[in-house]
């Protein structure tokens, strides 16, 4: 047990050595896990999904464990390529744009509280890297620095399809973000706080989930976070049969492994916000952090019930963003995309109204209500 | 000046010049589109082919009339048999001998343009739902058409380039087991199509870009000179089969769908209702066909067997005289028009009396859809040119020859 | 025109209340994909678990590992039939060479002591054969048959592509299926 003396050293020490663990597993759950596993359950849920086998043949002495090794030979592959910069092409814009687009996926995570708060050694514990009392705002502020990244590739590339792309990247991601801020309005009436733990929190209750109270706003929110992701049936700016490529034809090898770890690590991102605002967070239905805390601590002890709890609630989290992403998945297979003025229309005059609406219905409710 | 055109006077605005090149991954077929766009709207488009053009009517020159066979099935390599049997029919009407077909002979080939004709609309179906992003969908009818193809091959030999219709009948008989092996493969794509249809056809996002872009009035349709699925979808009564027909379509019961505005949700619904009428025309040709002979019984037309050539003198003659002369056709010209998937494929066969075509030249659909892209697709957005594009289903082989 | 059997498509009704929100077809949509996913998910690793692959729902096979049903006519690489004797079937006539469309077939013929002919030299160019069977319809001795080989068929050099008569020759027992297929139901159907 000395080990774990750590926890009770003076609260500074031990907030560091929190804060470290929790960033270095959102980083390795994002960019090491997902991100790369992503590529590969793309590629193998597709094919599943078209009655066929998917990629499985990259293997080691005989053994291709299903397919898992084309995650190393991707990306290895991504990186040996050459590395271009057309003619004519702003060389610092071209370059800078990739890394314009991956960080702010990456930093998107750290307002997203994946457990709640524990007790472990008398150190509270509460996962999550940054509890700011802006919450999700931030996510959507940091969101929007990562449209400057694509908006600058198509135009950094020289090719008039690239800047297509890029005109289309700036005019869609502009009108969803205004559509995505006032859906999310309902939610933070209905749990009276900005803060992402608070609403995670107030979540412990079932009926209380956000998916039972606000039905509509997750549908809106959930359309314009696919129309941010620039996923299909949004993919306007990349749509491949139409422009190629879109806003990044001209990029091969690291860059473009960073603008499609930035679509992927975006994925998990919007699954992760879903999750905590709609799904109940790290909540298991009907079963509370105090009872499984109380179950548990009747056969290991109260700390490390403690402990496992924790595990447990990060494991429900990570569960529910894995079903979204399913989600999203099966979406961007099965639906055709939208035409680029269909796209616009969409957000302006479908989502933008109706969530307005949102806003009026839950304000008359809450009042009715008290 | 009204505060407008001072506005527009200061926006530097010009027309963007782009090329759709032959290697896009949309213009399949190798087509090369030259755009001015505005914005997003198109001002005007500019259409060139030919960048597959390998010589057929010139290749068909050299060989003799059998030898031309392999070079049809690479005009429209989609459904392939159906250049076979328009061709084959073209020079029996040369020769006079059309009437003397046997029965066994026109029901096979009856159904066998079928099966072609389901495999090339299953091709662009599956096509046009892949360029407007839906990628499962695609798959589904590429899987369909596998299953066609595996029919095709059991007859012929090969899925893509048969070579399986010769002048006088055909060049193998139907394998055994091939009436269960056509139910079981029905039953498997009625199915598929049936879910391709339930993803597709009713979700507002793939209609809304396919319904009311690039319509086309009657008269600017038969103006431009199209057949087939885009000039039924505009509203005008006329398929081959119906019109003048051939082979034994007169005997089989069957629908022919129409559309009214010809845009290309119109011409999306024809060519589904349209495989829907092909099961069913393959399905009564099963049910009808007798057996029988499957080629003319005149040996200076047909190949005679294997054994009647190393046993019989007479048949051995023939057989030296057709492979190395040819099959001697009269003198004259002939046209004949058939329906294949994309419209009339019709070839024009020229003899001079020898065993070996003096001109052969075929009718391709897809020319006079493609000539109206660029009127179709007037003032309409980029992203229209490509479910416009798709739909004509124009095939690089048939346009370029 | 003619009448009768024109059937108009409908258009008009394809738009519902229900279709005109996105939602509830979207809906059907993804359980239509999902419908196919699970069950294909779960048989395979159920086959893979049993070690039995017809239980696979997946359309594909795992290639080269499983090789797929080849149909009698189909035409494969074209082969010289070896006879009993271990000479050629082929008398040299020529017939093939001239059936060939893209003239890939170079024969030069000779007589043997014992008075029969046969080809002193066979040459196909593989690189230009178009597997279209017309050669294996001309012969009159059943000497040139389309094998049902499809693998291995491609070289690093086009000379390699070439084959002359010791790379084309196979013994009549490999090729019996082929044999019977053209015996019985192709050309042979023709008898009247």
């Amino acid at each position: 047990m000395d080990g774990l003396a750590i926890f009770q050293t003076p609260g500074m020490f031990g907030n560091i050595i929190e804060m470290m663990l929790k960033i270095i597993f959102i980083f390795t759950m994002n960019m090491g896990f997902f991100a790369p596993v992503l590529t590969y359950v793309e590629r193998k849920q597709s094919a599943f999904m078209q009655d066929r086998i998917g990629a499985n043949r990259a293997d080691v002495f005989g053994f291709t464990f299903f397919g898992l090794l084309h995650i190393v030979t991707d990306a290895v592959k991504l990186i040996v390529k050459e590395d271009f910069i057309p003619r004519g092409a702003d060389k610092v814009l071209h370059t800078v744009a990739p890394l314009i687009a991956v960080i702010p996926a990456l930093i998107a995570f750290s307002v997203i509280p994946f457990g709640g708060k524990y007790n472990l050694w008398g150190h509270e514990a509460n996962l999550v890297i940054a509890d700011l009392d802006i919450g999700i705002l931030f996510i959507f502020a940091v969101a929007s620095i990562g449209t400057y990244g694509a908006i600058i590739a198509g135009w950094a590339s020289n090719n008039n399809w690239s800047l297509l792309g890029g005109i289309r990247v700036g005019a869609q991601m502009l009108s969803y973000e205004v559509a995505m801020g006032l859906t999310i309005v309902g939610i933070f009436m209905v749990y009276g706080s900005l803060k992402m733990t608070d609403i995670g929190a107030a979540q412990e209750d079932f009926f209380h989930w956000g998916i039972f109270l606000q039905p509509l706003g997750f549908f809106l929110f959930f359309t314009c976070a696919l129309a941010e992701n620039k996923r299909v049936p949004f993919d306007v700016p990349e749509a491949e049969s139409e422009l190629v490529a879109g806003y990044f034809t001209e990029y091969s090898g690291l860059k473009f492994a960073m603008f499609w770890m930035a679509e992927f690590l975006e994925i998990v991102t919007i699954s992760a916000v879903l999750t905590a605002l709609f799904f109940g967070g790290w909540h298991i239905p009907f079963v509370s952090h105090a009872m499984l805390s109380g179950f548990l601590s009747g056969i290991v002890g109260p700390d490390f019930a403690e402990l496992i709890t924790m595990f447990v609630h990060v494991g429900v989290f990570w569960l529910k963003v894995a079903i979204l992403i399913f989600l999203q998945m099966v979406i961007r297979w099965t639906l055709p995309r939208f035409r680029y003025d269909q796209v616009m229309m969409l957000g302006w005059k479908i989502i933008l109204p109706l969530s307005l609406a949102n806003i009026a219905v839950t304000g008359l409710i809450l009042l009715l209500v008290g | 000046m009204s505060v407008e055109n001072d506005a527009r006077m200061d926006l530097h605005a010009k027309e963007m010049i782009l090329n759709m090149g032959p290697s896009h991954p949309a213009t399949h077929g190798t087509v090369r589109f030259l755009l001015k766009l505005d914005g997003e709207k198109i001002v005007h488009m500019e259409t060139e082919i030919g960048y597959l053009h390998r010589g057929f009517e010139k290749h068909c020159e050299n060989g003799t009339w059998t030898q031309a066979f392999p070079y049809t099935d690479r005009l429209n390599y989609n459904s392939a048999m159906q250049n076979n049997v328009a061709y084959a029919l073209a020079v029996e009407k040369l020769m006079g001998v059309s009437d003397k077909l046997p029965e066994r002979a026109q029901y096979i080939r009856v159904m066998v343009c079928e099966l072609a004709r389901l495999a090339d609309h299953y091709t662009n179906l599956g096509a046009a739902a892949l360029e407007l992003g839906a990628l499962t969908a695609f798959i589904y009818l590429v899987e369909s058409r596998e299953l066609v193809w595996d029919l095709i091959e059991s007859v012929c030999g090969a899925r893509l380039t048969s070579n399986y219709i010769r002048i006088g009948g055909l060049s193998a008989d139907l394998p055994e087991g091939f009436k269960e092996h056509v139910k079981e493969v029905f039953d498997k794509t009625k199915v598929l199509c049936d879910e391709f249809d339930r993803l597709l056809t009713h979700n507002r996002i793939f209609v809304d870009r396919m319904r009311d872009v690039a319509p086309i009035s009657k008269e600017d349709a038969i103006a431009f000179g199209f057949t087939g699925p885009c000039l039924r979808a505009a509203g005008v009564e006329y398929d081959v089969r119906k019109a003048n027909p051939y082979l034994v379509y007169d005997k089989l019961d069957f629908d022919v769908p129409v559309g009214t505005t010809g845009d290309n949700f119109d011409i999306y619904l024809v060519r589904l209702e349209e495989i829907n009428q092909s099961i069913r025309i393959v399905e009564q040709v099963l049910e009808k066909m007798p057996e029988g002979p499957i080629n003319i019984d005149d040996p200076a037309v047909r190949q005679p067997s294997k054994e009647d050539v190393s046993s019989k003198m007479e048949s051995m003659i023939f057989h030296f005289k057709n492979q190395i002369e040819g099959i001697k056709v009269p003198k004259g010209e002939a046209y004949f028009a058939t329906e294949g998937s994309n419209g009339e494929v019709g070839f024009y066969v020229v003899s001079d009396g020898s065993g070996k075509p003096f001109k052969c030249r075929v009718r391709p659909p897809c020319i006079p859809l493609t000539q109206a892209m660029g009127f179709r697709v007037q003032g309409a957005f980029l992203a229209d040119i490509i479910p416009t594009f798709d739909m004509i289903n124009l095939i690089g082989g048939e346009c370029d020859r | 025109m003619m009448a009768g059997n024109y059937k108009k498509v409908n258009r008009d009704l394809t738009m519902s209340f229900w279709d005109r929100l996105y939602i509830p077809e979207i809906i059907r949509g993804l359980w239509i994909t999902s419908a196919h996913f699970f069950p294909n998910l779960f048989s395979t690793m159920f086959a893979y678990v049993t070690g039995d692959p017809t239980k696979r729902k997946i359309m594909t096979i795992y290639y080269p590992e499983e090789l797929p049903n080849i149909p009698d006519a189909y035409r494969g690489r074209p082969v010289l039939v070896q006879g009993k004797d271990g000479r050629e079937k082929c008398v040299a006539c020529g017939l093939c060479e001239v059936a060939c469309p893209p003239k890939c077939i170079s024969i030069v013929g000779e007589l043997r002591e014992d008075g029969t002919r046969h080809p002193k030299s066979y040459i196909l160019d593989g690189s230009r054969c178009i597997f279209c069977g017309l050669c294996e319809e001309a012969c009159p001795v059943e000497a040139i048959v389309m094998s049902h080989e499809y693998q291995n068929l491609s070289e690093y050099h086009r000379g390699l592509m070439i084959y002359d008569k010791e790379e084309l020759l196979v013994p009549e027992e490999k090729l019996e299926r082929r044999l019977k297929f053209i015996r019985g139901r192709a050309f042979g159907k023709c008898n009247y």
